[in-house]
């Protein structure tokens, strides 16, 4: 069959979708199915910490139809994805085992970064204007039930993203007291949204010039079609935005939902929603909002595509990923000649020795990220940089990685310099396996070395070559003119883990390869 | 709605317009034109009708009158004026019942050969030992005398069961009370029983409740049978369960059926000979009043004309059964989905066969690229070849899901077994949204192809039941169009409780978007009325009583809009109030077949639609029922459907039309020629196979030419 058949499983705040597609090369993603469940699982978590056995329960039932609807289109691989409403909740752990059990789904928790990294990959694939519009100064905005997350794009490139931790869902919770006993409740929620923002643009924003939001959310596609009636026009200006507001404001949620055709059960985020929309033209000074639909679902489904080999990307993920790597790195002033020849040399020694380590594409990306990461810790403490580092690494989100992927950076990082503790004592602390550990040491293994031959951060060395011998050994030839007394001094210390991992003995020696670009 | 349109006097009362339904069809009975047996068949249906009516319809508005409830209807009439009105009608209407029964129908029986003997006493010695004998060893065993006295109560009378009262008094006991005895006719024995005839030639036949009548002293040894009468009573039997409470509705509604037993009498039959005293007795147990009394002058409940219509011979006085057409474009043809690739194709059931679509349940069960069948059942047969199909289909390891509508009514007890059956198979039954019956009918075949996901709908506006598809006209479409296979499985999402699709491709469904679709439909034409251009609107339905609809067409008439209506059964609409309905147009048409199909067309400007549906303009279709309006887009299938609107509109012999009196009369003949509109379809439906043009067979052979070089080079 010239197509594959592919389920999203979608488990948000306060919906549970399933997407099914059709993936071919011809015909692109092609949606066959599609099914909303509206269920409040945000609603538990964020009052409680936990998902109550009745959701859990719900939920279940929900996967049992969805399992069939599956078949019924001849589904052959799936991805079900929760967001932060499992994510945050304490028992998600045990959760994930009952829902297996009983389902047969194996239920996948998206951290943060992952999640909206696959968001981005749906606006991607699904909009002839992404390309176009994060050349100008854009910010994507997805408002969430459990949160939002701002991402800055400039000349092609993300350039940051954060996330604040108030969602329309988590809104309504935390003021749904106040609610009861306010009539300036929209005032309330604006307050609240403020702190955030404000600490947003002096941290971020600084004095980017933001032209275009990017919404991303339930309801702007109904407040776009009020606005336009049936026009396909999907930009609103600021002010046609900041009228509609003041007439949602005046006539209330419950008449509004009602002439924007959202079901009372459905409408009852749209004030919080309203609010937070407002605030951020405001902050952001933006002029335009452009309406894009994001879709984790079809972001599964694209990044299986491509995966697969279905399809081709359309846009350069692994930039974005390095390119948010690079601008943490530029916020912890690492020193950016340093890492830029020592990611090339990493690089080389690692294509050469595929055979050897075994590892794949994205390891490679990891080795990457690791080197650009590797010094940030000196920013905080410069007796500590590779703990610092790791911490750094650790709280920070970088985009497109998943959880597991940003510790395992974090410990290639760790273990640049000083002991590298065994498995177990990782394991420890971890949820990392033996398979992540392996992958750590080695990748840690050659930043070590590749770190060594720069320990003058001079950049004297700048091309090698490497080639690896029967006995075992590793020749590596630098071709420079500069007096490498301090790197041969410091290399075999630094050469002694990536003996150990790969049973080759590193040999650096120096050698002007030509005469005349030496002078 | 602006208020001009929506005044109660252009409104009929919706139970008095279907009354006059029911005397359309007494009409077909008393027409001499139509062959005796069909006339018994006839007197049949107007009997089984009245007996729902009166169970559904009546029970609802004595249940409103018990609950003191008075608003009026949108024809300004409170419910007690209706049952006042409807007890008036129905007391007539009963009359005119037996009055064909016993001057047209009897005696022309008796002329073909038919003896129906209403009168143990006209028995000759033979007939009468023979009567006897049948009753010992038949009858006698089944039954269950009940004699009432101080020390045992009125018994349970059974809803709708054929009973015999009886006046006894104890033997040799001079002074003694008078004594009242019930027995139920059983309904498990032949109510119509051949007997030893009196001539050659004639046949004849007793009725069971006579048979027992002329035995009754056999009952009851000790007495003395002073007088024998028949009665048949009604009890309320409308379901309404109240679906917020039921959490399990299949144990609900199973637990209703008993309660039924149990409702209020409503109706009570007896013989105008009835003993005075035996009727102070029933009046007293059933607390009834005078006017739910009915007074027949022969046999109770005439739905045993049914069977004398099947009894064998009299072939001369029947209709000739007529076989379903087979469709021409799929006959000979192996595979169906090939076919339902290369085009759409519209069925016209019952002149065209059902078979494609048992056929095209059944091919699914057994492809080997089907992956998925899904299927709303409303009404079936008995012993329906499509479940079969199903269980089938789920044990091949197909994804089978079933929409059971458990409320569809009277057939509950029925539809619990079978979907019981199914689940046993291994398929998955819903049963429905709370609250809403599932009345669409829609079939989804889900087909992995080379070339991906391929989806086969099946559309009708009747239900999958191969039995009634020989005698309702219906409409079906078998497609594989994209945009209706993703609305059908957005209706079967919506169906298992999800969230329903942003938006419809092409399909409109109740209760959601329907009444707005039709609605701007009607808005629309207005505005080509308004803008002077041609406006026209056919509907045919079974039923009109939407009293937003109605204004909307009033509405649309006063704008000068063509309003032709082909409706079979109630129409609270009334024709040629001035400024209102003027250019409205009602006409019914009853005929040998049911007709049931309910398709809209509208002129839209020269860009004209048609439209099928399952939903009649009906406030329970439009409001409280799942129901699917799909268009007919193929330029050819839908100049079919218009033509079958046209020959209906053309119809000068079934046909009656709507007079402002609300009276419906024959058509005006004169000048037209005579067209049966039924009838036309059934020789169509047979000319469609008729190969278009016979190749010529020819016994010449020709040799070929050998290939001569082209200029072309090619």
């Amino acid at each position: 069959m010239s197509c594959t058949m592919f389920a999203a499983i979608d488990v948000g705040s306060y919906e549970v979708n399933l997407k099914i597609y059709e993936l071919s090369a011809r015909k692109g993603i092609h949606v066959v199915n599609q099914v909303k469940h509206r269920m409040e699982l945000g609603k538990d978590t964020y009052a409680t910490g936990r998902i109550g056995t009745e959701l859990v329960d719900e939920l279940c039932d929900v996967f049992l139809d969805f399992q069939r609807m599956m078949k019924e289109f001849g589904v052959e691989d799936y991805r079900a994805c929760a967001t932060s409403a499992v994510r945050e909740s304490n028992n998600h752990i045990v959760l994930l085992d009952r829902i297996y059990l009983k389902t047969g789904i194996r239920l996948e928790v998206l951290s943060n970064s992952e999640q909206r990294f696959l968001g981005y990959k749906s606006i991607a694939f699904n909009s002839e204007r992404f390309q176009e519009i994060i050349e100008k100064g854009t910010a994507i905005v997805d408002v969430g039930g459990g949160s939002i997350q701002l991402s800055l794009f400039d000349k092609d490139n993300l350039v940051t993203t954060q996330n604040i931790r108030i969602g329309t869902l988590r809104l309504r919770e935390r003021l749904a007291d106040v609610a009861e006993r306010t009539v300036r409740y929209a005032a309330v929620i604006e307050e609240l949204l403020n702190n955030e923002m404000r600490t947003y643009r002096k941290f971020y924003l600084k004095d980017r010039n933001i032209r275009y939001i990017l919404l991303v959310g339930n309801y702007i596609q109904y407040i776009n079609h009020y606005i336009h009636k049936d026009s396909n026009v999907n930009q609103i200006t600021k002010e046609e935005f900041i009228t509609f507001y003041d007439e949602f404001i005046q006539k209330g949620q419950l008449a509004m939902a009602a002439k924007l055709g959202i079901s009372h059960e459905n409408s009852t985020l749209l004030l919080p929603t309203m609010v937070i929309y407002k605030r951020l033209l405001e902050e952001t000074g933006a002029e335009n909002v452009v309406i894009l639909g994001m879709d984790l679902g079809d972001g599964l489904a694209f990044d299986y595509a491509e995966r697969k080999k279905i399809l081709k990307p359309r846009h350069n993920f692994e930039n974005d990923i390095l390119e948010s790597a690079k601008n943490i790195a530029k916020r912890y002033r690492t020193n950016r000649n340093h890492t830029q020849v020592i990611e090339h040399l990493a690089l080389v020694i690692f294509d050469k020795m595929k055979s050897v380590h075994g590892l794949g594409k994205r390891e490679r990306l990891l080795l990457q990220i690791s080197v650009l990461l590797h010094d940030c810790g000196k920013y905080m403490n410069m007796s500590q940089p590779s703990q610092c580092s790791y911490n750094i690494i650790m709280a920070t989100e970088v985009i497109g990685l998943s959880h597991m992927e940003r510790e395992i950076v974090a410990n290639i990082v760790r273990f640049n310099s000083g002991n590298v503790l065994p498995f177990e004592e990782l394991a420890v602390s971890s949820l990392l396996e033996r398979t992540e550990y392996m992958t750590i040491i080695k990748l840690a293994a050659i930043l070590r070395l590749t770190n060594a031959m720069d320990r003058s951060h001079k950049q004297k060395i700048k091309e090698i070559k490497v080639n690896i011998k029967e006995n075992h050994t590793m020749q590596i030839t630098a071709d420079t003119a500069e007096d490498l007394t301090l790197e041969l001094a410091m290399f075999p210390e630094k050469a002694e883990l990536f003996e150990e991992v790969y049973s080759l003995k590193p040999i650096l020696r120096a050698k002007k390869t030509s005469e005349t670009s030496g002078i | 709605m602006k208020k001009e349109y929506m005044k109660s006097e252009y409104f009929e009362n919706r139970e008095l317009s279907w009354l006059g339904f029911n005397e359309r069809i007494l009409g077909e009975a008393r027409d001499k034109k139509n062959p005796l047996f069909e006339r018994l068949k006839f007197l049949s249906i107007t009997a089984s009708n009245l007996d729902e009516f009166f169970m559904v319809r009546v029970a609802s508005l004595k249940d409103m009158v018990n609950a003191e409830y008075s608003k009026k209807d949108f024809s300004g009439m409170t419910p007690q004026q209706q049952l006042d009105g409807i007890h008036e009608r129905v007391h007539d209407f009963v009359n005119a019942q037996y009055s064909t029964w016993q001057r047209s129908l009897l005696p022309g029986l008796r002329q073909c050969g038919l003896q129906v003997i209403e009168d143990h006493e006209e028995l000759n010695p033979e007939q009468a030992r023979y009567v006897d004998q049948y009753f010992v060893e038949n009858v006698y065993p089944v039954l269950t005398p009940m004699a009432v006295d101080s020390s045992r109560p009125f018994p349970l009378v059974v809803n709708k069961t054929l009973n015999l009262c009886a006046l006894l008094m104890k033997k040799n006991e001079k002074e003694a009370e008078l004594e009242f005895a019930t027995v139920q006719v059983p309904a498990v024995l032949p109510r119509i029983i051949s007997i030893p005839s009196v001539e050659k030639e004639v046949k004849s036949v007793i009725l069971l409740e006579e048979m027992i009548a002329r035995n009754m002293s056999q009952l009851f040894l000790s007495y003395d049978v002073l007088c024998v009468h028949p009665y048949r009573i009604m009890r309320n039997a409308d379901l309404s369960i109240d679906e917020d409470e039921a959490s399990d509705l299949l144990k609900e509604i199973q637990k209703q059926l008993k309660k039924r037993q149990w409702g209020e009498v409503i109706r009570l039959e007896v013989d105008e000979k009835i003993d005075k005293r035996l009727l102070k007795i029933l009046k007293r147990e059933f607390e009834i009043k005078e006017d739910s009394i009915y007074w027949s002058s022969g046999p109770l409940d005439l739905t045993f004309l049914m069977k004398m219509y099947g009894l064998e011979g009299f072939d001369s006085y029947k209709t000739a059964a007529y076989i379903p057409q087979p469709v021409p474009e799929l006959t000979g043809k192996r595979d169906i989905f090939e076919e339902i690739r290369k085009r759409d194709i519209l069925l016209h059931h019952p002149y065209q066969t059902f078979d494609p679509v048992v056929d095209f349940v059944k091919k699914a069960a057994r492809d080997p690229q089907v992956l998925a069948i899904k299927q709303t059942l409303y009404r079936v047969s008995g012993n329906s070849p499509i479940i079969a199909a199903l269980a089938q289909a789920a044990e091949n390891g197909k994804q089978v899901s079933v929409l059971v509508e458990l409320k569809a009514r009277f057939d509950e007890e029925h539809n619990i077994a079978w979907a019981k059956m199914l689940e046993r198979a291994g398929c998955h039954v819903i049963y429905g949204l709370v609250g809403l019956k599932t009345h669409s009918k829609i079939t989804l075949i889900v087909r992995r192809e080379e070339d991906g996901i391929r989806r086969y709908v099946h559309l009708g506006t009747g239900n999958y039941n191969d039995s009634t598809a020989k005698l309702y006209t219906d409409m079906g479409l078998l497609t594989c169009s994209e945009p209706i296979g993703e609305d059908a499985t957005a209706v079967f999402n919506m169906l298992s409780g999800y969230s329903e699709p942003e938006n419809w491709n092409k399909l409109s469904l109740a209760p959601l978007w329907l009444r707005e679709r039709f609605l701007t439909m009607i808005q629309r034409e207005i505005a080509h009325a308004q803008n002077g251009e041609p406006a026209h609107i056919v509907a045919k339905m079974n039923s009109l009583c939407d009293p937003e609809m109605i204004g909307a067409l009033y509405e649309a008439s006063a704008a000068g809009v063509k309003i032709e209506l082909i409706i079979r059964g109630i129409c609270s609409l009334k024709v040629g109030i001035p400024g209102i309905s003027e250019n409205i147009h009602v006409r019914s048409i009853v005929g040998t077949f049911l007709e049931h199909s309910r398709i809209y067309y509208f002129l839209n400007g020269g860009q004209e639609e048609v439209y099928l549906a399952s939903a009649d303009w009906m406030p329970r279709n439009l409001d409280r029922r799942v129901e699917i309006l799909f268009p007919i887009e193929n330029e050819q299938l839908k100049k079919e459907v218009i033509h079958v609107l046209e020959i209906q509109l053309q119809d000068t012999v079934k046909a009656q039309i709507k007079e402002p009196s609300g009276v419906y009369e024959k058509v005006d003949r004169r000048g037209k020629a005579a067209i049966c509109s039924q009838e036309y379809f059934m020789e169509y439906a047979g000319n469609l196979n008729r190969p278009q043009e016979e190749p010529v067979q020819s016994r010449i052979f020709i040799p070929a030419e050998p290939v001569e070089g082209t200029e072309d080079g090619e």
